[in-house]
C-alpha cells in the first residue's frame, strides 16, 4: 500500500521515522511540550453527552434575567440552588438542590444561527468547513480511550448528529433507535437477541455459520480484509452472547429505588440507560433530548414538558452517578446549538440566538457549584469574555485526559488537530 | 501520440530535457563538492540557499513552514515564496542574518546548536552546508533577483531501477536546467521520498536501497520540479525468458502480463463461471445475480456466454442505477448541501431530480464528455427566459401531480447551486476534484507540495468561476412573486416560510427561485489587463497546465475550461474518469488515490491507463466502451485465489483482489437473496427508489429503512471533495448488523420474503432449498461437505421452515456474502 501522503508532502512514515531518529518533531508535540504547565492527571474515563436539539433559550434555563424589563425576563422567575448566590430557572428544582454538582458554562457565544450547522459545530468543537466533516465527541472518545470488548464502544440514545467524519465507519455510534418505556425490556438493535431467540439458539447457529464460512480460510493471513472480518465476528459474536451489554441495555431489570427517580418520561428513561451503560462500562452515550426550538409557546412549552422532563431526567442522572461513585470519571455536557433570543416575539416565543447560550458541565474533574462566565443585563451576549463551542468542546477533552490539540490525518492526508481553535477553560478545574 | 505520453509531456515541459543523455561538459558539479572547503563563490538564493533550507528541515510544517512560524521565525511551506523567505530571513524585529558578522548570524549559529534551538542540531559545523550558507552571508544575503534565469526542468538518471536482491543500492543524479540553458548538478540539494518503504527506501543523498520485493517510484523534488522514478525488484527468478507462458487474449492483458514479466509474478487461473457471474453483476451493476440466472449460466454451454452476460449486463436498468450512484458519488449529489432559505425543504427531491436527471444519461449511454458537460455548464435560467418563466419551470418539477420531466432538461445546475460553492476557491476545488481527479485543495494556501500546483496556478484556475452565485433573482420581480401570498411579510430563512413554500408549490402558485447567475467572460478593456477581478488584483483565466485564456468572449465564462476538458488532449478528464472507473472493478485505482492525480503519485501501470484513457476518447466518450473493455479481458476475469508468486500482490492485477461490496450494494444483497421470486423481479424492473444503489441522495441519515445500515456500511454522505467519503472498511457494528439486527430479521421474515414463498408453496424437499439458498447469497451451488453441514442442521431443527430460516442466515453472515471475490 502506498503510504498516506499529507498535505505537507510527509507521509505517516516519516513521522515515525522523524520521531524514531528524534531528529524533529510535530507541531502537536510542540504545542504539547509548550505548553506542558496545562497537563492535569485527567479524571474521566468515560462520558455522557445530553444533547438539547433545537437549542434551549439560556435565559429560561440556567442564566436568567429577573432585573431585565419584562420582555426579556420571560414569564420564569428565578429560584436559589443549594450554591449560595447562584441561581437558575424555577421549573428546575430538583437540579437547584444539586447544584453543587455541575458548572454553568454563561456567556458561550458564536455566530451560527441555523439549526444543521450550529448542530455540527456543538457535536464536534469545529466550526463546519465545506471540506471535511469533523468527528463528533463520540467518535473521537471511542477512538482514544479502549473499551470493553464486549461493549460498543459508543451508544447514541435514540440517535444522534455527532458523526465519525474523517475517522471513519469504525468510529460510527450504535444507535438505539428508540428509547426504553417502563418496565418494558428494552430491545436494542443488535444487541438484544431477536425472536425470542435464546443464547443457546445463538451458539448453535453460529456453530452453522462456522462451519459453512470456509471459502477463505487460509488467506486470512494475507488478506487485511479477511483478517479484519474474522477478528469483528468474534467480538460480534462476544458481544451478542455475553450477557453484559443486554444487561446494561435491560432497563426493566433496574432496581425500583434506582429507576424511580429518573420518572417515566422518554428523557428520564434515556438517562437511566445512559447510566446503565455507563456503569457497565460503555465508553460513551450520548443521549438526544430535541424540541427546544421554541419560536411560539416558549413558556408553555417549557413548562408544561420540556423543562420538567430535563429536571427529571438530568439530576437523576447526576444523582445515580454520584451514588454509584462514577461521577469522578465520568463526565457529563449538557448542550444544544445555540441560545434564544433575550427578546420575547409576538407568538411568546423565542428564536435562534447563537451569540449567547448555556452549557454544564459536570464530573471528571470539573469543580461543581459555579458559574464560569456571565451574559450581560439582557442576556443578549458576554458581559466580558466570551467562551466559545470549540473551548467547551476542548474542555470537556480535557476531562477525558485527552489532548485536543492532537493532530489527526484526513484521509486526503490533511493534518487537523482534534479541536482546531480551542483552549481549555481553566477555572472549571478550580 | 498517446494520452498518457502528453501527460508526460506536459509534466515534463517543466521536468525533463529532450534526450536522456547528460552532456558532462556544461554542467556544473553539484554544490556538495564546490563547497567542500570554503570558497569565494557566491550561492544563488533560489537556486542553492531556499533549496538547502529544505534538505536541512527548515520549512517543514513542523518547523518553521509552519503556519504560525516557529520561535519568531516563519518560512514558506517548502520554501516557494522565495520574495516573503528572503524578507523573513533578512528582515523583521531579529533578523535571521547579520551582515557585519556573518558567522554571528541566527541561521547559522541555531541550527549548529550555537546557540539554543529547539528544532535541535541541523547543520554541522564544518561541512558544504555551512560554507555554503557562509559564502552566502559574506556576499551580502540577497536574495532571488528578477533577471535570474527561471526554472525549467528537471531531469533524474535512471529513469527506472531494477534491482537484482534485497540490499542493492543505486544511486540517483539530478540535474536541473534553467531558462537560460544553465545546467547543475542539484542531486545534494533535492528533496526525495520514496512512495512505499516497505519496497524501497532512499536517504537525503538520493541512494536508493531495495528492502522488499515489489515495486514503487521514488521521487526527487527541487524548485517546481518533481519526477517519479519506477523501481522494483522482482518476486521471483520467474523473469523475463524464464516467465511461463500467460494467455493475453486481449491488449488490456498484454499490458498486464508486461509489467508482471518484470516483476516475477504468475497470473492466478481464470475464475470460475459462478465466480465470474456473481463478480460482474455486483460490480457492473450493483447487483446480485438471481437463482435462476446463476442456474441458467452454468447451465449454459455457450462459448461467448461470459461476453453475452456482459452485454446483457449493460442493456439492464440496474447498470444505469449503479452508475448513477456512481457519478453521484463523484459530482457531490447530496441532499444536506442545498441551498439553505427558501428553497431548503426542496433539497432531497433535488438530490432526486440530480440522480434522475444522470440515471436517464448513463441508460441511453450518453458520451461522457456529453453528460458532464450538462453538469460543469449547468444553468438555471435560459437567456431567453423571463424570469417569471423560469420560475414557472422550476415549480413545474416539483409539482405533486405530475411533475416535468427534470430529466429532460438539457443542463442539470444543481452541482453549482450547492451552498458548500458559495465561494470561488470552493468552486474550482469542487470542479478540479469531480471532473478532472485533482486534489487543489493543498495550492489553495500554499504551493502544492507533491505537484506542479502554485497558489498562483490555483488563483488563475477560480479565475474562470468567478462571479459564478447561486443568488436571488430580479429584486422587484421577486417582491410582486410573493405580494399576495403567505410569503410576503415572511423571512426567507424562517421555518415558517420553508414550509409554506412547499405547501403552496404543490399547489402549483408560482413562487421565486433563486437563480444561478453565470457572468459572461470579459472582455479585457483597451489599456486593461485582461482578466477577471478578484480581491482588488486581476487574474487571468488559466487552465490547469495549460494555457491562459484572454480575448475571449464566451457567454459562459465556464466555457473554455469545459472546452478543454473535452479535448482529445485533456491530461485528466478522460483518465481521472478511467481510473475511477477501474477502481470500481479492482478495488484500487491505476492510480491510488484514484482522484489524486498528481506527478508524485504515478499510475502502476502507465501504459494501461494511457491505453483506456486514450480507446476512451477514441470511442467518443462511451462508458459502455469502457466496462465492456475492462470486465471481458482476462485479468479482469482472474480467480482470487492466489500463487506462491503473487499471493501479496494487491496492485499489479495478478489475481482478483477480495474487496468487501460497497454500503447499498450489500444492503441491497441482503434484500435480494431474501426476497420472493416475484418481488426480486420487480425491483430488477425499477430499481431507482425501490433499491439502495437506486436512492438518489449521499447518505443524508434519513428515515429511509436502510439508512442505518448504509451509514454503517460507509455510504458517502458527499459533502466534501473526496472519494475517500466512500469507505469499504470492514467494522464491528456492520457484523454486529448482519448478524443480529431485527431490520435483517424483518428481511428474513417479510410477508414477500422468499422463506414465506416457499412455506406457502409447501416446497419440503430439503436439498432443493439448501441449493437455492445458496444460489441465492452466495450465488454457486453448495459443494458435498456444506450441502451435509446444511441438510444435517435442517434435519435436527425443529421444522424445516426453521431450519432453513437458520441456514438463510448464516449463508448472509459469511464473509463470501458480503465480498466479492
Amino acid at each position: 500500500m502506498i503510504p498516506q501522503r499529507f498535505c505537507d508532502g510527509i507521509t505517516r512514515r516519516d513521522f515515525v521515522r522523524v520521531g524514531a531518529l528524534g531528529a524533529g518533531f510535530g507541531l502537536a508535540d510542540f504545542l504539547r511540550l509548550s505548553h506542558a504547565a496545562d497537563a492535569k492527571p485527567a479524571k474521566a474515563t468515560s462520558a455522557v453527552v445530553v444533547y438539547l436539539g433545537g437549542g434551549p433559550s439560556h435565559i429560561d434555563t440556567f442564566d436568567p434575567k429577573p432585573d431585565a424589563p419584562a420582555e426579556f425576563r420571560g414569564e420564569f422567575k428565578p429560584i436559589d440552588t443549594n450554591v449560595p448566590g447562584v441561581q437558575i430557572c424555577e421549573h428546575l428544582p430538583k437540579l437547584a438542590k444539586i447544584a453543587d454538582t455541575y458548572a454553568i458554562v454563561r456567556g458561550v457565544s458564536h455566530s451560527i444561527a441555523a439549526h444543521e450547522l450550529g448542530t455540527e459545530y456543538l457535536s464536534a468543537g469545529n466550526r463546519p468547513i465545506p471540506s471535511l466533516v469533523f468527528p463528533g465527541y463520540g467518535a473521537v472518545v471511542s477512538k482514544e480511550l479502549a473499551g470493553d470488548k464486549e461493549l460498543p464502544h459508543f451508544v447514541a440514545i435514540p440517535s444522534t448528529a455527532q458523526k465519525a467524519g474523517y475517522l471513519g465507519v469504525r468510529y460510527a455510534p450504535l444507535q438505539t433507535s428508540d428509547v426504553p418505556k417502563p418496565g418494558i425490556p428494552f430491545s436494542v438493535r443488535g444487541i438484544t437477541l431477536g425472536n425470542g431467540l435464546t443464547v443457546t439458539e445463538f451458539e448453535k447457529r453460529n456453530n452453522l455459520l462456522s462451519e459453512l464460512d470456509t471459502t477463505f480460510k487460509g488467506v486470512a493471513a494475507d488478506s487485511k480484509l479477511i483478517d479484519g472480518m474474522d477478528k469483528f465476528a468474534q467480538q460480534a459474536f462476544d458481544m451478542i452472547r455475553s450477557s453484559k451489554a443486554r444487561a446494561a441495555f435491560d432497563v426493566s431489570s433496574e432496581k425500583p429505588a434506582i429507576a424511580k427517580p429518573f420518572g417515566e418520561g422518554r428523557f428520564g428513561m434515556s438517562c437511566l440507560l445512559a447510566l446503565r451503560l455507563i456503569a457497565a462500562g460503555v465508553r460513551f452515550v450520548t443521549v438526544s433530548f430535541s424540541g427546544w426550538d421554541t419560536h411560539a409557546n416558549n413558556f408553555k412549552s417549557l413548562q408544561g414538558g420540556l423543562l420538567p422532563q430535563l429536571d427529571t431526567g438530568l439530576s437523576a442522572l447526576l444523582a445515580g452517578l454520584k451514588e454509584q461513585g462514577l461521577l469522578d470519571t465520568t463526565t457529563v455536557y449538557v448542550v444544544g446549538e445555540f441560545g434564544r433570543t433575550p427578546k420575547v416575539n409576538e407568538k411568546a416565543g423565542r428564536d435562534h440566538w447563537p451569540r449567547a447560550m448555556t452549557a454544564l458541565l459536570a464530573g471528571g474533574g470539573v469543580k461543581g457549584g459555579q458559574v464560569v462566565g456571565a451574559t450581560d443585563a439582557k442576556g443578549a451576549g458576554p458581559a466580558a469574555e466570551a467562551f466559545t463551542p470549540d473551548q467547551l468542546a476542548a474542555s470537556f477533552y480535557h476531562t477525558l485526559g485527552i489532548d485536543h490539540r492532537k493532530e489527526y490525518h484526513t484521509a486526503t492526508g490533511r493534518p487537523v488537530m482534534i479541536v482546531r481553535e480551542g483552549s481549555v477553560i481553566r477555572p472549571l478545574f478550580g | 501520440m498517446t494520452t498518457f505520453s502528453r501527460f508526460i509531456a506536459l509534466v515534463m515541459a517543466i521536468c525533463m530535457l529532450p534526450g536522456s543523455a547528460i552532456a558532462e561538459d556544461k554542467v556544473a558539479p553539484p554544490v556538495s563538492e564546490r563547497y567542500k572547503a570554503a570558497i569565494e563563490e557566491v550561492p544563488n538564493f533560489q537556486r542553492h540557499v531556499i533549496p538547502l533550507f529544505g534538505r536541512l528541515g527548515c520549512n517543514g510544517r513542523a518547523c518553521h513552514g509552519s503556519f504560525q512560524g516557529q520561535g519568531g521565525f516563519r518560512l514558506s511551506l517548502f520554501g516557494y515564496d522565495f520574495a516573503a523567505d528572503h524578507a523573513a530571513i533578512t528582515g523583521g524585529e531579529t533578523p535571521r542574518v547579520n551582515r557585519k558578522s556573518p558567522a554571528e548570524s541566527l541561521i547559522v549559529l541555531k541550527p549548529t546548536l550555537a546557540e539554543p534551538h529547539k528544532g535541535g542540531k541541523r547543520l554541522p559545523a564544518d561541512g558544504w552546508e555551512y560554507n555554503l550558507l557562509m559564502a552566502w552571508l559574506k556576499s551580502g544575503a540577497v536574495g532571488a533577483k528578477e533577471k535570474d534565469a527561471a526554472f525549467a526542468s528537471l531531469d533524474v538518471e535512471p529513469k527506472e531501477i531494477v534491482f537484482g536482491k534485497l540490499g542493492d543500492t543505486a544511486k540517483l543524479r539530478v540535474i536541473a536546467k534553467w531558462a537560460d540553458g544553465t545546467r547543475e548538478d542539484v542531486t545534494p540539494l533535492c528533496r526525495f521520498r520514496s512512495n512505499d518503504e516497505s519496497v524501497s527506501t532512499v536517504n537525503a543523498a538520493g541512494v536508493v536501497t531495495a528492502v522488499g520485493k515489489g515495486d514503487t517510484a521514488v521521487v526527487a523534488f527541487y524548485d517546481n520540479g518533481i519526477v517519479p522514478i519506477a523501481v522494483l525488484l522482482p518476486v521471483s527468478d520467474k523473469v523475463g525468458a524464464k516467465y511461463p507462458a500467460v494467455p493475453t487474449p486481449t491488449k488490456l492483458d498484454e499490458l498486464v502480463v508486461a509489467k508482471l514479466r518484470k516483476l516475477g509474478i504468475v497470473s492466478s487461473d481464470v475464475c470460475t463461471d459462478a465466480e465470474f457471474l456473481r463478480r460482474v453483476s455486483l460490480d457492473l451493476a450493483g447487483t446480485l445475480p438471481a437463482a435462476d440466472e446463476v442456474q441458467a449460466f452454468l447451465a449454459s454451454e455457450a462459448p461467448d456466454k461470459r461476453t453475452k452476460k456482459i452485454e446483457e449486463l449493460l442493456a439492464r436498468p440496474t447498470y444505469a442505477a449503479w452508475w448513477a450512484t456512481k457519478l453521484s458519488d463523484f459530482t457531490g449529489n447530496s441532499e444536506r448541501t442545498g441551498p439553505l432559505g427558501g428553497e431548503q425543504a426542496l433539497n432531497r427531491e433535488k438530490a432526486g431530480q440530480w440522480y434522475d436527471w444522470v440515471y436517464r444519461r448513463v441508460r441511453d449511454n450518453e458520451p461522457y464528455d456529453k453528460l458532464i458537460a450538462g453538469i460543469a455548464l449547468g444553468i438555471g435560467r435560459r437567456t431567453d427566459q423571463s424570469f417569471a418563466d423560469y420560475c414557472g419551470e422550476m415549480i413545474s418539477y416539483f409539482r405533486k401531480d405530475k411533475p416535468a420531466d427534470f430529466a429532460a432538461r438539457d443542463t442539470m445546475p444543481y452541482f453549482w447551486t450547492r451552498r458548500t460553492l458559495g465561494k470561488t476557491e470552493e468552486q474550482a476545488l469542487a470542479f478540479a476534484h469531480a471532473f478532472l481527479g485533482v486534489n487543489l485543495q493543498c495550492a489553495q494556501c500554499h504551493k502544492h507540495p507533491y505537484d506542479q500546483w502554485t497558489k498562483q496556478d490555483f488563483d488563475q484556475f477560480t479565475a474562470f468561476f468567478s462571479g459564478v452565485r447561486y443568488g436571488l433573482g430580479p429584486r422587484a420581480e421577486t417582491v410582486a412573486m410573493k405580494k399576495g401570498t403567505p410569503l410576503e411579510k415572511l423571512d426567507e430563512d424562517s421555518g415558517d416560510y420553508k414550509r409554506k413554500f412547499v405547501n403552496l408549490l404543490a399547489s402549483g402558485t408560482v413562487l421565486p427561485f433563486k437563480e444561478l447567475h453565470i457572468p459572461a467572460s470579459q472582455k479585457p478593456r483597451p489599456g486593461m489587463k485582461p482578466g477577471v477581478k478578484v480581491g482588488g488584483r486581476v487574474l487571468t483565466p488559466k487552465l490547469l497546465g495549460g494555457e491562459e485564456v484572454v480575448n475571449a468572449t464566451y457567454s459562459d465564462a465556464r466555457q473554455p475550461v469545459v472546452d478543454w476538458m473535452r479535448d482529445a488532449e485533456n491530461p485528466y478528464f478522460a483518465r481521472a474518469f478511467v481510473n475511477r472507473v477501474w477502481a470500481n472493478y479492482f478495488g484500487t485505482g491505476l492510480i491510488d488515490p484514484p482522484d489524486d492525480l498528481n506527478l508524485a503519485n504515478p499510475p502502476t501501470n502507465p501504459a494501461l491507463l494511457d491505453y483506456l484513457a486514450d480507446g476512451f476518447v477514441a470511442s467518443k466518450f462511451d462508458m459502455k466502451w469502457l466496462h465492456r473493455t475492462i470486465t471481458k479481458s482476462r485479468t479482469y476475469q482472474l480467480s482470487w485465489r492466489p500463487n506462491d508468486t503473487n499471493r501479496l500482490d494487491e496492485r499489479n492485477l495478478s489475481r482478483s483482489v477480495l474487496r468487501r461490496l460497497p454500503a447499498e450494494v450489500v444492503y441491497d444483497a441482503v434484500v435480494l437473496a431474501t426476497a420472493s421470486d416475484d418481488e426480486r423481479k420487480k425491483l430488477d424492473a425499477d430499481p431507482v427508489g425501490l433499491r439502495s444503489v437506486g436512492r438518489s441522495s449521499g447518505y443524508a441519515g434519513t428515515r429511509q429503512t436502510d439508512a442505518y445500515a448504509v451509514m454503517l456500511l460507509g455510504k458517502p454522505p458527499r459533502t466534501t471533495n473526496c472519494d475517500c467519503e466512500r469507505s469499504n472498511e470492514p467494522a464491528l457494528l456492520q457484523t454486529v448488523f448482519l448478524r443480529n439486527d431485527p431490520e435483517v430479521f424483518k428481511l428474513l421474515d417479510r410477508p414477500e420474503g422468499w422463506l414465506k414463498q416457499v412455506t406457502k408453496a409447501k416446497v419440503t424437499d430439503a436439498d432443493k432449498l439448501i441449493q437455492q439458498a445458496y444460489l441465492r447469497t452466495l450465488s454457486r451451488l453448495p459443494d458435498e461437505r456444506e450441502a451435509g453441514a446444511a441438510k444435517k442442521y435442517i434435519s435436527d431443527a425443529k421444522d424445516t421452515q426453521s431450519g432453513l430460516r437458520d441456514l438463510l442466515w448464516a449463508l448472509i453472515n459469511t464473509k463470501e456474502f458480503i465480498v466479492n471475490r
